[in-house]
This record gives structure tokens, C-alpha cells and sequence, in this order.
């Protein structure tokens, strides 16, 4: 953007110096068991950082005011953090890293190693894989942007139009089927949803003439269809906006006040914009695990595997405080929070699994029988992999599966700085056991808080209940990886809603202080509603399923049998933002072409209702109002509906209010 | 093309779609404006999507010090889910402003609402400096019209060249001396001195003096050059800039009337005036005041806030205020009468504007606000109810100051239930005041 502040062989020489940095993080990160993608690492200047944060990661993109807004905002905000270390990294296969050169070494390592991470979850993670194996995303970008300019250029095409069409397009951005596998509109058509195939499909059944002349008559046919032959579409509520309106959209044309067919710049832009929804979509329902994974994985290289020299340390621990010490609800916290709860919760389920195969101990004699202070002292890491220095070479076995046998071959013809890299000897094993959770000193106290129950809870699967003769035998055979293995496991197959749905509990929720809250309309504030993990997960969901956003379908292209769109929010209970609802409507307008409807519930309270809930010290509940919002091209209108008209749209088997009954009126 | 476009294209794009002025009013975040500087947020730049509806959603939060009890109040949502680009957990989505003074305020405001209020024009102030468009002969330096100057330089210069050849081939003609040369000149409007003719013709070597035999023959050999083509042929050396052409530019004197504006806000801060109505009435006067302000030269604010009793507060308190008591709004009245008597009806427009729930003690509205509201002199006294659930069978002001004063011009009562009446009500109350 503005002049930049270092020349070309600066950044050289910066990269250059980084060059050994980056190799012994991606070795540390494969000694780990993380299996990245190659990672290309650039060096950046304060204003290009800016602009690859404003443009997701990635030199070109489309022209949009939007990514300016972006950069705008980076820009302000930064200055108050002192343009402070950054991670940027996009996922692709090679993935590509930004580095800020003005950012201190420590930073630097502490953003390799997150970003090694990162791009570990990027090449395993199976949402990512809906998109593509091979994302190629920085040509698609390119590509795309390239079409977009040359419409934008184009004489013929007014540049403003092109920008208005992006705008409306990108207001439905999240309106895609995003758990479903990616596939271009024209797949997406085949999938049998028109109800023009029935015919199709009744040969398909290969049904008898008679049956087919009995219930699938010409008549029963008909029904199926409006006056056009098209039967009532779509047959199943549609999530893909996107798609639905690239398929059966008109654009409205103001001269002959009609709706037309797209042009064909129109239709490829919607195209190429859903392109890229499906593309970022994976990252926005993985936020809080591929931040908790990128957090965590830095905090054992960093801060326990001493990538950051002591002298660096103290600042890479102070910027580490300032990014997960800020007050407030934090994802990326909890995120951490939850990887290192499942780790210990794994281990400690192991080493539980072993105690009670151990020869007469049982879930009700568990807490007097086993000494879990002395459990506790036998599971730290063998010195075999916890102290290893140069003088002790000798000690080491390389035949141990803990120890790398050709490293510590290196190790002892003095190839390997042990005393700076002692990592280096181990195996994913050795690792393993040298970072077991259990016994580290933050997790002190997690062992020997199991409660009965959850003791009990394991008892009940276990069989082979009298394997070992002792306990020593028994913690002597905890499988040390146990914690990690799962790790690895949940990072290839979960999102944000399943991993938080999976592993939330009291335990967990009471350790880190989560809350709910709710407003309050009595006394007009937020007050804490519940710490209960039933209530926390909820809003959770509230907050990751969908993108966070309430969900929205197609439920009728021909609505009145007047070519008029019906959109429907499926309610759960918590109700739209009715305002941006209508703005949204009008864009949708614009891409279908005829009015457009969208269905909702919301909560109604007078403020006679809210006076006498005060009076009785008690929340007023909002009566439920169906209501239609609708656009026509010039003027909107909310009208209210019978309640049998959105009663389907209605859930009941989710409750996201978590006031307590007894504040309800 | 590049973001250095996308930037521009931002900034063009959020003053085009700063929110909508009376959206602003209705739900926009009046707090972050200044009386002289008024902020509307951009943010609605950023395109709509369906989203929930904030309040409704809830939240989780997290205990810095342990989990905190239910029925704790947690202040504002927790911000921060990592959409926001910029460090995690930072205070996301600050809001752009676009940001507009009173003047501009009001303008759009009038365009939105098509209002016509003509300012009128009350004390005067004296000698007011208008442009500098008179001329002295004196003055200074810095006010010299060199324009002016040059001007005249230039033409005493164009009246003082000649052809100075010319002059000299005329010397040249045999039997031609000084005295028949300057007469000779003089009859062809040659503007050259008789000392310069005979400086000339002392200079001109004996032998050049019998160069022609006649004028004639000369004027068939020289070619005489007029003055504007030999300028600009040479250039011009110099201008003569002479003492007497010097002007000075000197302002006019202008006797304006200055338009002063003395605004009384009156709000009843009783029991009964809840959160919704107390909001109600600042989206109501923020930008009443606001347009004032850019309507007139001076504006000056009163704040009145009453229960039973009135007293006068900063701007600061006035909407935040909440007290227990009853209501008499002739109190406020009453504090506003004594209050204006600085400002003297001949030279302050008045405006007094009250709201309120319309609640009252009995027959105070009649028997007392009513007849200081005629005898207080005003451009427009307003009342604004503020009732969101409707009417409360006791809440009659409103209605009987209405009816009182009827389609008068310069009283105005307006309702207001919720945010989607307050355009209106604005509309009604700077519509009301007679315009003659």
C-alpha cells in the first residue's frame, strides 16, 4: 500500500535468518505426530501484513470495498497493539505463512510453531476435505478475481452494478449447505430435488401399470404441478440459497418493471462467490478447535520444548498472556482449554482403566485402595526421556522405542546439539511421555479429583478386571500416548459443534468458570442465568452450529402461485433480528426478481406485561407470533400469521433459554 | 485495481450508506456523538445477513475469578468471537463514524423531511466586518489591490511607449529638427517628450541627419510599430507602479442580525419514567437539538428536570437522571419562566420543549401549565408523551394541552410509542412554527 519500509534484501536476509528456525519447527511438529502441509513462510511489512489479514491470507482477491473496510479497521486497531506479532496463514497445499519483520525472533518462533499447527489441521481435518483434497485456493482466489475485474472493466457493464451484485450475493454468504461435500451449481442441479423428475423416478420404481394407474394416476400428477407443469419446488426446504437462486433466480429490470433472466456476468459471479463461501466455510465451523489445536501445539514447543531461548521467553510468555489472558468469552481459550481437558481426561481414563484391572480393586474401593499421591509420583516421565543431556548420552538405549536410535547415533558422533535440542532423541513415544499431561504442574490435583461416579462410569466397560498384580504393574503398563492418540483422532474428524457437544462437561465448565447469560427485561441488563453444562453448551451451539446464524431455507419458489419466494427460518426458539432480516430481503430481491417473503417467529411482550412481571420480581414470557416479512420491490410489510401457518417451523426439542423456571412469570 | 481501491471505494460507499438519518435517530448510537460533532456509525456499512436477534441469543462468559453467581448482572455481552479481525479476544467490531457538523445535520434533516424552518434573525449585532469590497487610498500593506496596481501601471506604460525607431528616423529627414519633430510626433499622437527628441538628435551623428529628403520618403522606408505588437514582441522591462494608483481594499459594513436560540428541555424524571420512555425522550430532543444548533448562528441549551420539583442540570445528567417522586410539570414551568428572563424575548428565539409520560397531578396541567405556557413567549412550545404501552388512563397532559391550543402555530404535542414515531414526532414539532 504505502511505501514499504524495508527493501527487498532486508526481508532477504530476515527470511534467510529464519530459514534453520522453520526446519527445526517442522521437524519438532513431525516429532510431535502433527503432519502439515509444506509451509512457504514470506516476510512482510506492517502495511502488506495489513492487507493479506484484510484480504483472508491472500494477495488477490476480488475489488470489494469490503476487504478496504477491513484493512481500515486492521489498520486502527493494530496501532493501538503496536503492530504487534501476527499469524497469518492460509489453507492450502503448500500453505503460505506471513511473517511481520518487525516482529522480535520470539515472536517470529512462536508464530512458526502456531503455524505449523494450523497447517497440520488444515491437511487433516476432514470438513476441509468437503471443499477439496487440494484446495488450490490461491489460484481460485486469482482466478476469480480476474473474472470479476474483467466484468468490472467491461464498457458495456456498469462497475457499480457488479459491486451491487456482489453485495447482494455476499449478504447470503453463509446461506449454503455448508455439511454437505462442495460441488459446482451445475452438480448441485442433479441432485433430484425438482419435481419435474417424478415421472423419472416412478420408472425408476418399476412399479406395476396397475399400481401406477391406481395412485399415481394423471391426476395425482397434476397435483404435483402448477399451471407451468412444474410441480411445487423446492420438494424439500433448501439450505443453499446460493444455489437455489443462481438455478431460479430473475434479476429485476427497472425499465420494463419485469423480472428477466441474468445476464451471464451475474451468474457466474454468484457462482464464483458460492465458490468461495464453501472454501472459507470450513474454517469458520472449526474456529475454536484449529485455534484451541494451533494454541496448544505452541504451548508445548514454546513454552515446554524451550523453542523460544530463555532470554526470549519472558517476552513470548507476555504476549502469549495478552492474547489468552484477555477478559471476557475467548474461543481460542476455550479452545485450549478443551484440547488440554480431553487430553486429561484420556490419560486419566487410562491410567483409571489400569488401576481397576489391578487384582482386587474396585470403582467402591478405588479412592481407599489405590494411593493416587503415589500414582501420581509413578507416572512422571522415566529420566530416560525427561533428563536428557549431553553428559548422560550413555545412559540413553537406542533400542528403546522412546529413543530415536539413528538420532542418538548422530547425538554421540556430536551432530546434535542435545543440550540445546534434546527432542531430537525422541520418538513420537519418548515425546509423548516427556509432555504427560497428568503430571504437569498446571494439572496438578486432575488425577485424584475423579469422583466415584466417573470412576464407576468407566468400571462398567471393563472386563479383564484382574491384569495386574499390583499397581506399580499396572501404571508401568499406562500407555503414555493415550491422550495424544485421541487428540489426533478428534482433530481429523470434528467441528466446533461436535467437539463441543462431545466433551463439555461440569467438570470442565466449573474448572474454567463458564456462565450463561440472558437478558434481563425487567431490569433492561445481561444477568447470569446458569453454570450448569447443559445450559453452556446450549448457547454454544447457539453460537458455532450454522455459523453462529439462525438457519434459513427455501421453502417455496412459487409462492401464491404467483412466481413469489418463500424463505422460512426454522425457529428454535430464538428469534431474528428482524431489522436486518428485511435489509437482507431486499437484496434477495434483487436475485430473484419477484417479491420475496420470508417467514418467521417472533416474542412479543407489552410493556404492561414487563410491569407486572417487575411488580412480581419475575421475567415476563414473550408470547410467540408468527410473523410474514415481506418485499415486493418497493415497499416492505410484516404482517402477522395464524399460528398453524408456522407451527412446523417451530422446535420444541431445544430450549435455548436458560433462565431458571422459578424467574419465569 | 488492488485494496488501494478497495480503501477508496470503502470511504465512497460508507458516506453513501452511513445509516440513514432517521434510522440513526430511531435506534443509532446517539452516545458517541458530541453537541458540535455529530457521529453516526457506519458499521451498517457492512452488508446485512440474518442474524439473531442479539438480546434473545444470550451468551456464555467466562469468571475471571472464579464463576460468578446467577443473577450476577455481567454488564455489556462478552465481545470476541474471533470474527473480528485483529488479535483474539480483542474488543471487536469498532464501529467507522461518518461524521457530520449541525449545519449538515440540519440540512439533511430539512431534505428527509422536507421542513422549511427560516431561522429568524433577532439581536443586533453591530458593525459586523462583511467582504472587503470597498476601496480606500490608504491602508495596510497587506490589503494593497496589487491586481489593481498592475493595471494601472500597465496602462500608464502602454501610454507612455512609442515607437522609439520611428522618432528617430523622423530626426533623420533632412531640414527635420527637434522643435518640427515634437510637433510632427505630437500631430501623430506619439506620446515622446521633447527632451527625449532632442537627447536623440544630439546623439544622432551629423552625417544620418539628411538621411531622407522628406517624411514621406521615410514613412515609405520605416515601418511603424504599434505599441501593443512591440510589447508583445520585447517584453515589457518595466512597469511603472506609481503612489497615486494604489488602492486599498477596506470591508464592507454590514449590520446583521444574529440568530440566537435559547432552548429549554424539559423532562420529567419521576418514578414512573422507565428506561424505555426515559430513551425515548433523548432519541426525541438529542436531535431536535442538534438541528437547532445547526440552524442558528448561537444556540444555547436549558436543562430542566422535574418531579414534583424542577431543577436545572448539565446536559450530561439530564437524561440519565431518575428520581422517585411524583410529577408536577408546572414546577418545570415555572423554573423555565424564571430561567428565560436572561434571555429576553426581543432578542432570543425561544424554544421550550417538554416530554414526558403525560402523568400529572390533578388539574395542575389546566390550572397552571396551561397559562404559563401562553404567557411564556416562544417560537414553539412542544410536548412530547412518551408512552411505549400506550395510554395510562390518568396520563392526560398531552391531550389536554392539545386540545387547549388546537391547530395553534406555536404549540406542538407529539406521541411517541416507540422508536418508529420519533421521525414523526420530530416532523411535527419543527413543522408546527408559524413561518411568518
Amino acid at each position: 500500500m504505502s511505501k514499504p519500509t524495508t527493501d527487498r534484501a532486508d526481508k532477504q536476509r530476515i527470511a534467510e535468518s529464519l530459514e534453520p528456525i522453520v526446519t527445526e519447527a517442522h521437524e519438532l511438529a513431525t516429532t510431535l505426530g502433527l503432519d502439515p502441509y509444506p509451509v512457504n513462510y514470506w516476510i512482510v511489512d506492517y502495511d502488506e501484513m495489513n492487507a493479506l489479514v484484510a484480504y483472508n491470507g491472500f494477495q488477490r482477491r476480488y475489488p470489494h470495498w469490503r476487504w478496504g473496510m477491513t484493512y481500515d479497521q486492521q489498520r486502527k486497531q493494530r496501532q493501538f497493539l503496536g503492530g504487534k506479532a501476527y499469524e497469518l496463514v492460509n489453507n492450502d497445499d503448500p500453505a503460505h505463512a506471513f511473517l511481520q519483520e518487525s516482529n522480535d525472533l520470539a515472536d517470529q518462533k512462536a508464530v512458526i510453531t502456531h503455524v505449523e499447527a494450523h497447517a497440520d489441521f488444515f491437511a487433516n481435518n476432514q470438513w476441509y476435505g468437503l471443499f477439496a483434497d487440494d484446495p488450490n485456493a490461491a489460484r481460485m482466489l486469482a482466478s476469480h478475481a480476474n473474472r470479476i475485474e474483467s466484468y468490472m472493466e467491461d464498457p458495456s457493464i456498469d462497475r457499480e452494478a457488479v459491486e451491487k451484485w456482489i453485495d447482494n450475493v455476499l449478504c447470503l454468504e453463509d446461506c449454503i449447505d455448508q455439511h454437505r461435500p462442495f460441488s459446482t451449481v451445475e452438480d448441485w442441479l442433479e441432485e433430484p430435488s425438482m419435481a419435474s423428475d417424478i415421472e423419472e423416478k416412478l420408472e425408476e420404481l418399476d412399479l406395476s401399470e396397475e399400481v401406477l394407474g391406481q395412485v399415481f394416476n394423471e391426476d395425482w400428477l397434476e397435483s404435483q404441478r402448477d399451471e407451468d407443469g412444474v410441480a411445487t419446488f423446492p420438494t424439500e426446504p433448501e439450505r443453499d440459497l446460493i444455489s437455489f437462486l443462481r438455478t431460479h433466480g430473475r434479476q429485476y429490470d427497472e425499465a420494463t418493471e419485469k423480472a428477466v433472466e441474468f445476464e451471464d456476468w451475474q451468474r457466474e459471479i454468484i457462482e464464483l462467490l458460492r465458490r468461495e463461501a464453501y472454501y472459507f466455510a470450513p474454517q469458520k465451523m472449526t474456529k475454536v478447535l484449529n485455534e484451541g489445536w494451533a494454541a496448544y501445539w505452541e504451548s508445548i514447543m514454546m513454552g515446554e520444548e524451550g523453542f523460544a531461548e530463555e532470554n526470549e521467553f519472558i517476552h513470548y510468555a507476555d504476549h502469549q498472556a495478552k492474547v489468552l489472558g484477555s477478559p471476557g468469552f475467548n474461543p481460542y481459550k476455550l479452545g485450549k482449554e478443551l484440547w488440554e481437558y480431553v487430553e486429561n481426561v484420556t490419560n486419566r481414563r487410562a491410567v483409571v482403566e489400569a488401576l481397576l484391572r489391578v487384582e482386587g480393586v474396585t470403582w467402591r474401593n478405588f479412592h481407599d485402595r489405590v494411593d493416587l499421591d503415589r500414582v501420581h509420583e509413578t507416572l512422571e516421565p522415566a529420566p530416560m526421556v525427561d533428563r536428557i543431556r549431553s553428559d548422560r548420552l550413555d545412559t540413553l538405549d537406542g533400542d528403546d522405542p522412546r529413543i530415536d536410535g539413528d538420532a542418538l547415533e548422530r547425538a554421540r558422533d556430536g551432530e546434535i546439539d542435545v543440550d540445546r535440542f534434546p527432542w531430537k532423541l525422541l520418538t513420537y513415544e519418548g515425546m509423548a511421555e516427556r509432555h504427560y499431561s497428568l503430571v504437569k504442574p498446571q494439572h496438578r490435583g486432575f488425577l485424584k479429583r475423579i469422583s466415584q461416579g466417573t470412576v464407576e462410569r468407566i468400571a462398567r466397560y471393563l472386563f479383564d478386571d484382574s491384569r495386574y498384580g499390583s499397581v506399580d504393574e499396572a501404571i508401568e503398563a499406562v500407555n503414555h500416548t493415550a491422550g495424544w492418540d485421541r487428540m489426533y483422532e478428534i482433530r481429523e474428524s470434528h467441528n466446533d459443534v461436535t467437539f463441543l457437544d462431545e466433551f463439555l462437561t461440569q467438570e470442565f465448565v466449573e474448572e474454567h468458570s463458564y456462565f450463561t447469560y440472558e437478558y434481563m427485561e425487567t431490569t433492561e441488563d445481561y444477568r447470569v442465568t446458569s453454570t450448569d453444562v447443559e445450559d453452556v453448551k446450549k448457547k454454544l451451539m447457539l453460537r458455532f452450529s450454522n455459523f453462529g446464524k439462525p438457519t434459513i431455507v427455501v421453502e417455496d419458489g412459487n409462492y401464491n402461485n404467483r412466481n413469489e419466494l418463500l424463505l422460512a427460518h426454522q425457529y428454535n426458539g430464538v428469534m431474528l433480528d428482524v431489522q436486518q432480516a428485511t435489509q437482507v430481503l431486499e437484496r434477495v430481491f434483487e436475485l430473484w426478481g419477484h417479491p420475496v417473503n420470508l417467514k418467521t417467529i417472533t416474542k412479543e411482550l407489552s410493556e404492561n406485561d414487563i410491569e407486572v412481571a417487575r411488580r412480581r420480581d419475575s421475567e415476563p414470557t414473550p408470547e410467540e407470533v408468527g410473523k410474514l416479512l415481506r418485499y415486493d420491490g418497493e415497499e416492505l410489510s410484516e404482517t402477522e400469521l395464524p399460528w398453524e401457518e408456522v407451527s412446523h417451523l417451530a422446535a420444541t426439542d431445544v430450549d435455548y433459554d436458560t433462565k431458571p423456571e422459578e424467574w419465569l412469570a | 485495481m488492488g485494496l488501494r481501491d478497495d480503501l477508496e471505494r470503502f470511504r465512497e460507499v460508507g458516506e453513501q450508506r452511513r445509516q440513514d438519518l432517521s434510522e440513526f435517530i430511531q435506534y443509532g448510537d446517539l452516545g458517541q456523538s458530541l453537541p458540535h460533532e455529530i457521529r453516526i456509525p457506519i458499521k451498517i456499512v457492512d452488508l446485512p445477513s440474518f442474524e439473531y436477534d442479539q438480546r434473545d441469543q444470550g451468551g456464555v462468559g467466562q469468571g475471571g475469578d472464579g464463576t460468578p453467581d446467577v443473577g450476577d448482572p455481567v454488564g455489556q455481552p462478552q465481545p470476541g468471537d474471533g470474527d473480528e479481525p485483529g488479535e483474539p479476544g480483542e474488543e471487536g467490531g469498532e464501529h467507522e463514524y461518518y461524521e457530520m457538523d449541525p449545519e449538515e445535520f440540519a440540512q439533511e434533516l430539512d431534505d428527509e423531511l422536507g421542513l422549511e424552518l427560516e431561522p429568524k434573525g433577532k439581536r443586533v449585532v453591530e458593525q459586523k466586518e462583511g467582504d472587503y469590497t470597498d476601496i480606500t487610498r490608504t491602508g495596510p500593506a497587506s490589503t494593497l489591490d496589487f491586481d489593481r496596481l498592475f493595471k494601472a501601471g500597465l496602462k500608464r506604460k502602454l501610454a507612455m511607449e512609442f515607437d522609439e525607431e520611428y522618432v528617430e528616423a523622423a530626426l533623420k529627414v533632412d531640414g527635420m529638427g527637434p522643435q518640427s519633430v515634437f510637433e510632427w510626433a505630437r500631430s501623430e499622437n506619439i506620446p515622446v517628450s521633447r527632451s527625449w527628441i532632442e537627447d536623440a538628435y544630439e546623439h544622432l551623428p551629423a552625417e544620418e541627419r539628411t538621411t531622407y529628403q522628406t517624411i514621406a520618403e521615410m514613412e515609405a522606408d520605416v515601418d511603424r510599430t504599434p505599441t501593443a505588437a512591440r510589447i508583445r514582441e520585447e517584453g515589457i522591462k518595466d512597469i511603472p507602479f506609481r503612489r497615486e494608483d494604489e488602492r486599498y481594499r477596506y470591508p464592507e459594513t454590514i449590520e446583521e442580525k444574529e440568530r440566537n436560540v435559547v432552548v429549554v428541555n424539559i423532562r420529567d424524571v419521576s418514578g414512573s419514567m422507565r428506561e424505555k420512555k426515559r430513551e425515548l425522550v433523548e432519541r426525541t430532543f438529542t436531535p431536535l437539538d442538534w438541528y437547532l444548533t445547526g440552524k442558528y448562528d448561537n444556540a444555547e441549551f436549558i436543562y430542566i428536570a422535574h418531579d414534583a420539583d424542577a431543577w436545572q442540570v448539565s446536559r450530561d445528567e439530564f437524561f440519565g437522571i431518575r428520581s422517585g417522586g411524583g410529577t408536577r410539570i408546572s414546577s418545570a414551568y415555572q423554573l423555565a419562566a424564571e430561567l428565560l428572563e436572561e434571555y429576553p424575548w426581543s432578542d432570543w428565539n425561544r424554544y421550550v420543549f417538554a416530554a414526558g409520560d403525560s402523568e400529572n397531578s390533578s388539574n395542575d396541567t389546566s390550572e397552571r401549565v396551561i397559562p404559563m405556557m401562553e404567557e411564556i413567549d416562544a417560537n414553539l412550545h412542544a410536548y412530547v408523551e412518551t408512552q411505549p404501552s400506550g395510554n395510562a388512563i390518568n396520563a392526560t397532559h398531552a391531550e389536554e394541552v392539545e386540545r387547549h391550543f388546537g391547530e395553534d402555530g406555536s404549540t406542538a404535542v407529539a406521541y411517541v410509542t416507540g422508536p418508529g414515531d420519533i421521525v414523526d414526532a420530530i416532523y411535527t414539532i419543527l413543522s408546527t412554527e408559524d413561518n411568518e
